[in-house]
């Protein structure tokens, strides 16, 4: 090996392999279809070495329109539709856009419906937070966890399944209170679907079990010394960026700003649970995870509450047989799994809204991304990427 | 019924308290008019002081920068049902969610922009994740959001052509097949009555 020092002299040595090597700009595409991208999402990164100066998430892979799709349908129909955007989280979407068109039409469900609300909602966010906790430690190098996880949201789905009929698209709730029996009879004579027999007893056995599951993440993944060396310290939200862009749900609760829209808006009766919002103030991949796994213990002592009080009486109210909603507009958001996801109804009286504006949890988490990676290593990409937990339909609706 | 009229003496004092909310937050961003239906509150501001209205209700504690997008006002329309009364001025309104992290304030600003010189001041310089919203208003409107470095498209395909969410875009589907919705839910001679849903449960 020959090296040229400043003053022109020529040295052979082997010293040049410990001079630095110069790792100029390159431009890296990762997706759109990449295992760490949870979906089609594209990333542009400048990388130099392992570090990242600058990436750029490209979405819209999976753009379908809604917002105008919506503008063509009624408000039944529409509901069918909203079940798509996080499918993780079927339930969960439909729950604001009912209780937005109940306020607007002054129609108020019974309250044996709203309890299921709550009680699905919960089982909803438990199911989406198992994913979260199975995907999570496997992109970090850890497999167990997922088939702990993917097993115990079994027991969850299918009670979901037992209720509703459909795993991830339940399209249960109908604008007043929960749906009609599937079947014959006419509309009008139609009886509402209510819970099913021994749904109780198994929903108990359901929680009981799912506590048993956040011992085990405990004892697998909590203390796990890789699992926090690589979340630790990694991909910090601070409560400035929360403000910034509108971060939510336990991203936002990650970082200290400790809003819960199931606090705040009585748009389901949870006021009368009693359940804890947990926050951790690191904001890292971490507190993420952690908040998380706490939230699903708070979720089943909500499901434990409302399914032993559940109040009898009707599951739907009057409702006219063609819905005309009001002029008028509103704007209802919800606490869904990912974070607040809220519909902006413009009403101009009639079947089918003028506009609707949907908010989406995942399309402000997104959006913070670049900040995160800025200067940081490309292995932890996969760490902030994950902690994120967004589903690209809800970014891209 | 002693039920539903004390929770409707408590939503009228909600409302009450909603209307001071609402009047304070007029007179905090210098709003021309406002509406408070439904808990949610609509702050109208003129075009030209959409940035410091912005940042006076920011700074104000609405600090949450919820979303941002627009609405096409228009009386022939392509998609969806014209508006009521047929004669409504053709514009857009562009509003804005800032919310509290703390409570459950929130307000709507709402700016008219003319069809005719479509274009207003960007909030990127106040909050940082507005620039997707813009992004995404300005392929789906045709918005031009004056200072936002980056307004290419978001979900669109480059090539794209046309502003999709502009009540003047025909959708494609409903084009080659007209809307079947319509038949379904006419109005038939027997549907007078309401629904009287037996469902008592268990």
């Amino acid at each position: 090996m020959s090296t040229l020092d400043q003053s022109g002299t020529v040295h052979i040595s082997d010293a040049s392999i410990s001079v630095e090597l110069e790792t100029p700009g390159m431009t890296l595409n990762i997706g759109p279809q990449h295992p760490s991208t949870h979906g089609v999402l594209r990333l542009v990164a400048q990388v130099d070495g392992e570090r990242v100066s600058s990436l750029e998430p490209m979405i819209g892979y999976m753009h379908r329109g809604y917002e105008k799709l919506v503008e063509v349908r009624n408000y039944a129909q529409i509901i069918t539709l909203i079940n798509r955007i996080d499918w993780t989280a079927g339930y969960a979407n439909e729950v604001p856009f009912v209780v937005a068109v109940e306020r607007l039409t002054e129609i108020e469900a019974p309250d044996r419906a709203q309890y299921i609300r709550v009680i699905l909602t919960e089982m909803t966010r438990i199911s989406a937070h198992l994913l979260f906790l199975s995907s999570f430690p496997l992109e970090l190098g850890a497999s167990t966890p997922l088939m702990y996880a993917v097993r115990d949201r079994e027991y969850v789905l299918e009670l979901l399944e037992s209720v509703t009929g459909g795993r991830f698209h339940p399209n249960f709730n109908r604008v007043g209170g929960v749906k009609p029996v599937a079947g014959g009879g006419s509309t009008t004579k139609k009886q509402s679907q209510d819970l099913p027999a021994g749904f109780i007893a198994a929903t108990n056995a359901m929680v009981k079990r799912l506590r048993g599951t956040c011992v085990t993440f405990d004892g697998l993944v909590t203390g796990n010394e890789v699992f926090l060396a690589r979340t630790k310290g990694v991909g910090i939200i601070t409560p400035d960026h929360v403000h910034q862009y509108g971060i939510s749900g336990p991203n936002a609760r990650a970082s200290g700003v400790g809003f819960d829209v199931r606090k705040h808006e009585a748009y389901l009766p949870y006021d009368k649970f009693d359940f804890a919002i947990p926050t951790e103030t690191d904001g890292d991949c971490f507190s993420r995870y952690a908040v998380r796994l706490a939230e699903i213990r708070e979720s089943l002592k909500i499901i434990e509450q409302a399914v032993n009080d559940l109040p009898g009486g009707p599951l739907r109210s009057k409702v006219p047989r063609i819905l005309k909603v009001p002029a008028g507009e509103i704007y209802v958001r919800g606490e869904n799994p990912k974070g607040e996801m809220g519909y902006y109804i413009v009403s101009e009286g009639g079947r089918i809204p003028y506009r609707v504006k949907i908010r989406t949890a995942s399309y402000s988490n997104l959006a913070v991304l670049p900040e995160l990676m800025n200067g940081a290593l490309l292995p932890d990409l996969v760490a902030i990427l994950g902690s994120l937990d967004f589903v690209l339909g809800d970014v891209d609706r | 019924m002693t039920d539903s009229q004390s929770e409707a003496g408590v939503e009228s004092t909600n409302d009450t308290t909603l209307t001071d909310y609402a009047t304070v937050m007029a007179t905090t961003v210098g709003a021309s008019s406002w509406t408070a239906d439904h808990g949610t509150i609509r702050l109208l501001v003129d075009r030209s002081n959409w940035v410091s209205a912005v940042e006076a209700a920011s700074a104000s504690g609405l600090k949450f920068f919820s979303f941002l997008s627009a609405i096409d006002w228009a009386n022939e329309v392509e998609v969806g049902e014209g508006v009521a009364d047929d004669a409504v001025d053709e514009r857009y309104d562009l509003f804005c969610r800032l919310s509290s992290t703390t409570s459950a304030d929130a307000v709507h600003l709402v700016t008219s922009v003319p069809k005719d010189d479509a274009s207003i001041a960007t909030l990127t310089g106040l909050f940082a994740g507005a620039a997707w919203h813009e992004r995404e208003t300005a392929e789906m409107f045709g918005i031009d959001f004056v200072g936002n470095s980056n307004l290419t498209k978001l979900y669109l395909p480059d090539e794209f052509e046309g502003h999709p969410l502009r009540k003047s875009f025909p959708l494609l589907a409903r084009e080659i097949k007209p809307w079947p919705g319509t038949v379904d839910v006419e109005d038939k001679p027997s549907t007078t009555n309401v629904e009287a849903d037996a469902g008592a449960g268990e």
